[in-house]
């Protein structure tokens, strides 16, 4: 199939940016959408152009490298699949598809598609973890944990930290990606000693990082490739205010 | 030069406590006086870096990723072995240790296996402890599946996502740190060097991947976590920036590399499609406990699976291995689809692919039944392929997995190199000529959670750490000739991408090094090598300067090692006269047609010294002794 | 430890303070909504209405809602603002193409429609409450007097509304602001109760339900008033 793809680029981060149009031909119905642009990129490069900079890595949809917005949703048409695991047949020839990079101040463009995701580890740093040092640990069995409550928290640990969320969002907000952590500590007996002060220290940094605020449009579920529900962000509204009470 | 693995005196089972109680120690007011650096960011790097900070020593770590969550150790979906015993069903540190040297054919240190299924339990209380949600039965109790290579279940998974529940653990330790301060995280810089001053390695040389700036980092030890470097195939089941940059460089800076030609090829990936192919994908092994292999038995037969009556089938695994069938180990399923493809009876684009055929399950146990057991894996095997398994047979191929080769290090996953500690999948240690399924995660947190933070320990307590800086002659030398290489490649201006003289490499090293290895295949290889690595300086073009973000260069320094790797990689391949694990020499088989090991000749280490480019290495050589294993012959029939 | 200043400025509470006001809001609707459907009982029983809610706790009730009221709204709207600021400056450049997959139109409209109503209100207060707009129709202005079974003379807040809406410009802008309320309403209810963070699975699902059919009997029960004038049913 033939394709017309409307890719942002952008030189630099502070450099502007704009859509450029780039016509490829004799596109397999079975390559990836990743492998569509490695063969835009071979045909850039072998022209002298610049390739057009992507992030990714693993390609099997579980590294969280990779992330565009395709036609207007992150990750593309095809729900709970990352972009690289995402292939041509979802489209048709003539299709004209548009390529953009996450959009959030919080995530800065490093280049064309490429975003600086930073924030996230840097909430993550503010508590999004259990303080155990090695070898403190008692037997893994010495707790029993219900099964509802692993599988609840696994539900939530399966987050790959793509930023398809804040993408996603009308507001840019990363509660999902922030609520998916907190949650998923909160579900388990490890994660109690410090659930006040993780939920209080994580939304805190979220919102020093910039990212806008949630008005529960459920975007971020649906771009979510891994599926990750609202629910999560329900548990955080009711951990942080109950953590905030508390002083 | 004597190779010493350091290991301690007395018996197997008391050889690391032994060493844990003589070791000195470094009093807790001067450990932040030392500093570590840390490449790679993986299970076993995160999890040293973590645990380094925690006893308070200075510690940097470094990844090429933009964050610590993305290495490729995330990828692995079956499980993590530990020897608890929970299912009651005669596990033991005793058999993890035996199950893993006779797994990896008896081509791994005793020693070293031993330690790693002592810790091996150690681990798994600690990941519960970071809130690792691994799967439990209804009671709250941990739950187990069995895997290859064993009898017993000893295998935690988290779903189909272990790795990546473990590496999030790690990474959340050492965000942790990073928290605290005592970790100072270096995001997007790859390391381009290793700096060596009075023969300790005392530092790092890396490229900042946005700016490019290239700068070197000074410290009392290094420790690499970079992993394998099965992307010398070009076509692995590896992330696209795994690469061998890292262990490569410490090689030519004097780190021995061992047993390089050590490859583990998985018998279940999705068949590559078209040329634009960029990676592989695994399918789980599970699927061949319900799955039927099988080809035409006429070469060139283009009916469709349905039409092929069931006369004009081969299921060749249950014909030629009738008591282990579809369920044979992985280098041997791996090694007789290529077998079958070779004779011209593969299946689909390319005839690169064998069947694996659902009908009889589905029509046995129902289609739901198998939904249950396999739906997520056959929703992404239809995702990638857009075929639905359930109708048609799902269509395999070996590929490219893991690489046991790595440098060498002894007992104390210190190389030979002082002040260079090696983890994880980038050293050559425990899995010996074949890796065990759910064992590259019990090795990676062992190395880091449970033994570097001891070792690490002796060496600093020697003492003798003077100020080295990054002023000193060594680091400026190593900053000059990084800055020079990549200068190299930008000003080729050739006509070749760097993807597609990785692609042709890969070509070679699959033909020629692959699943099965000729002397005459191997030979060509060390001809055809060359020629190739003075095509890519001649002819290379990278577009862009060497000071923003550029993808292109990137590749083209990962591709420039792997075009030298390669051909160590067949010399070592070329060297090993005999067949074992992940080596397969075709001259070295049994009469039907298995691996025929060379204990006399072979039962060592070949750890290779480096002297020049497209000189030949020096061999120098671990014997293995097995005083707590016999020796003897796999047979799976 | 952290400064209470600090949790106070968070978005998560901010939120809290947007859904705990507009739920109260949605309370004082259905107040309002049911004063008004005194009109279709007659003169005598909207008129004795007015009269009791001015007259509640010798006459201060009605302030003390009326400074809630004040209270809650002006909670509500700086809320309003102080969010969407932040969603501004979250997303300076926007997208060249979005395609909404669970979002919805009033979702997305929630400051507009929240703006216009607020403009709203302003209007209806200056109309119904101030006499400062459409005074020829404000009953203290033009002595519309009604005398109550008792004997009590009182304002006459049935003709008021009457001859109000049967002009067709006030009677269409009070029926586009329900339509605006009802869309407001419609997304405002489901998410609150998420922001407040009810998880419960057999609960939520039937109170986001009722949430929309809340919205709907709201905007169609305040609609009745001006469109049963308009046709003539109650004059």
């Amino acid at each position: 199939m033939n394709l017309r793809l409307h890719i942002w680029r952008q030189a630099g981060p502070s450099a502007e940016g704009s859509l450029k149009a780039y016509d490829v031909n004799n596109v397999s119905e079975h390559m990836s959408f990743l492998e569509m642009l490695d063969v835009l990129n071979e045909d850039l490069i072998g022209k002298g152009e610049s390739p057009v900079a992507f992030d990714h890595d693993c390609r099997e949809g579980i590294c969280g490298s990779c992330g565009m917005v395709v036609n207007g949703v992150p990750h593309g048409p095809e729900r709970k699949t990352t972009v690289c695991q995402l292939h041509m047949r979802k489209f048709k020839d003539g299709d004209e598809i548009y390529i953009e990079p996450w959009r959030a101040s919080a995530f800065p463009v490093t280049r064309d598609l490429v975003v600086d995701r930073a924030a996230f580890d840097r909430i993550i740093q503010k508590g999004g973890f259990v303080s155990v040092n090695t070898g403190n640990a008692q037997d893994g069995n010495a707790i029993p944990i219900a099964k509802t409550d692993a599988d609840r928290a696994m539900d939530a640990a399966a987050c790959i930290g793509c930023g398809a969320c804040v993408a996603a969002c009308p507001n840019a907000s990363a509660m999902l990606f922030v609520a998916a952590k907190i949650g998923h500590l909160a579900a388990l007996p490890q994660g109690q000693a410090e659930r006040d002060s993780r939920a209080r220290d994580m939304v805190l940094q979220m919102d020093a990082e910039g990212f806008g605020s949630c008005t529960n449009h459920y975007e971020c579920e649906a771009a979510c490739p891994k599926g990750i529900s609202v629910e999560f962000i329900a548990r955080m509204n009711r951990d942080f205010v109950n953590a905030s009470l508390k002083g | 030069m004597k190779l010493n693995a350091n290991i301690p005196d007395g018996p197997i089972q008391q050889k690391w406590d032994k060493h844990i109680a003589d070791s000195k120690l470094v009093n807790p007011a001067n450990k932040r006086k030392f500093t570590v650096l840390v490449v790679g960011t993986g299970l076993a790097g995160a999890s040293a870096a973590a645990t380094l900070a925690e006893l308070g020593y200075n510690v940097h770590a470094y990844t090429y990723h933009d964050s610590a969550r993305r290495a490729h150790s995330i990828a692995a979906q079956g499980g993590i072995n530990a020897a608890k015993n929970y299912q009651n069903d005669g596990d033991s540190v005793w058999r993890l240790f035996y199950d893993t040297v006779k797994g990896g054919d008896f081509r791994a240190r005793e020693a070293n296996v031993y330690r790693l299924a002592q810790v091996s339990t150690s681990i798994i209380d600690q990941c519960v402890a970071q809130g690792v949600p691994f799967a439990r039965e209804y009671g709250g109790y941990l739950s187990n599946r069995s895997f290859g290579g064993a009898q017993v279940s000893r295998t935690f998974y988290a779903r189909g996502q272990t790795g990546q529940q473990l590496l999030i653990g790690a990474y959340q330790a050492l965000s942790r740190q990073v928290g605290l301060g005592t970790v100072t995280l270096h995001t997007k810089k790859e390391m381009m060097d290793l700096v060596v001053v009075n023969g300790k390695a005392r530092g790092i040389v890396t490229r900042d991947l946005k700016s490019g700036e290239i700068e070197s980092h000074m410290a009392d030890a290094v420790i690499l976590a970079t992993g394998g470097y099965g992307n010398v195939f070009y076509l692995s089941t590896n992330a696209k920036a795994c690469n061998v940059t890292a262990t490569y460089r410490a090689y030519k800076k004097g780190a021995l590399f061992g047993n390089p030609c050590y490859t583990q090829i998985h018998p279940t990936c999705i068949p590559v499609s078209g040329d634009y192919q960029s990676k592989l994908t695994l399918m789980s092994e599970s699927l061949r406990n319900d799955g039927r292999i099988w080809v035409p038995k006429q070469k060139g037969d283009t009916r469709t699976p349905d039409q092929i009556p069931e006369s004009d089938r081969d299921y060749y695994l249950e014909r030629k291995y009738p008591s282990y069938g579809n369920l044979s180990p992985r280098d041997i399923a791996s090694r007789a689809a290529k077998q079958v493809c070779d004779e011209g009876r593969g299946v689909g684009p390319g005839g690169l692919g064998v069947y694996l055929d659902f009908a009889d399950a589905i029509k046995r146990l129902g289609q739901a039944k198998i939904e249950e057991r396999y739906g997520n894996l056959f929703e992404m095997y239809e995702r990638i392929t857009g075929e639905n398994p359930y109708e048609v047979p799902m269509r395999i191929y070996p590929a490219v997995h893991y690489t046991m080769g790595g440098l060498w290090v002894d007992y104390n996953l210190m190389s030979n190199l002082p002040g260079l500690f090696v983890l994880g999948e980038a050293n050559f240690s425990d899995h010996g000529a074949n890796r065990l399924g759910a064992s590259a995660l019990m090795q990676g947190l062992a190395d880091g959670y449970f033994v570097i933070p001891y070792t690490i320990g002796g060496y600093f307590a020697q003492g003798g750490f003077d100020k080295v800086s990054s002023d000193s002659a060594e680091a400026k030398q190593a900053v000059a000739e990084a800055t020079e290489r990549v200068n190299k490649l930008l000003s080729i201006k050739g006509k070749r991408t760097p993807a597609s003289f990785h692609r042709e490499l890969g070509k070679i090293m699959w033909d020629l090094c692959g699943m099965a290895r000729t002397e005459a295949g191997l030979k060509e290889a060390l001809v055809r090598i060359p020629k190739l690595r003075e095509e890519f300086w001649r002819d290379l073009l990278v577009p862009g300067s060497g000071e923003e973000l550029n993808q292109t260069l990137e590749h083209a320094n990962r591709v420039a090692d792997f075009m030298e790797f390669a051909e160590l990689m067949v010399t070592d391949a070329l060297h090993r006269n005999e067949s074992c694990g992940g080596h397969f020499r075709e001259e070295y088989q049994t009469e039907d047609g298995e691996a025929l090991r060379n204990d006399e000749e072979f039962a060592y280490v070949a750890a290779w010294e480096y002297n020049g480019v497209g000189v030949a290495p020096t061999l120098h050589k671990e014997e293995l002794t097995f005083d707590n294993v016999h020796l003897a012959t796999r047979s799976y029939k | 430890m952290r400064p209470f200043r600090e949790v106070w400025q968070s978005t998560i509470f901010t939120k809290w303070v947007m859904a705990i006001t507009g739920l109260l809001i949605v309370g004082f609707l259905l107040g309002h909504l049911s004063g008004n459907m005194l009109m279709f009982l007659g003169k005598e029983h909207m008129n004795e209405y007015g009269v009791e809610l001015r007259s509640l706790l010798h006459g201060a009730g009605i302030w003390v809602v009326r400074l809630g009221l004040v209270v809650i709204f002006v909670l509500h709207i700086l809320s309003a603002l102080k969010l969407s600021g932040r969603i501004r400056k979250a997303r300076p450049q926007r997208y060249a193409k979005v395609t909404p997959q669970e979002s919805t139109l009033a979702g997305r409209t929630m400051l507009l429609s929240g703006l216009l109503l607020l403009f709203y209100l302003l209007y209806h207060l200056a109309h119904f409450t101030w006499g400062i707009v459409h005074t020829d129709f404000y009953a203290h202005n033009v002595g519309y007097e009604y005398t109550l079974a008792n004997g009590h003379v009182v304002p006459d807040v049935y003709k008021m509304v009457v001859n109000s809406f049967q002009q067709p410009l006030i009677s269409v802008l009070y029926l586009l602001a329900m339509v605006f309320t009802g869309m407001h309403m419609n997304h405002a209810i489901g998410s609150a109760l998420q922001t407040l963070g009810l998880t419960n699975h057999r609960l939520v699902p039937v109170l986001r339900k009722a949430g929309v059919g809340l919205s709907i009997i709201i905007a169609a029960g305040f609609s009745a008033v001006p469109i049963s004038i308009l046709i003539g049913i109650v004059k």
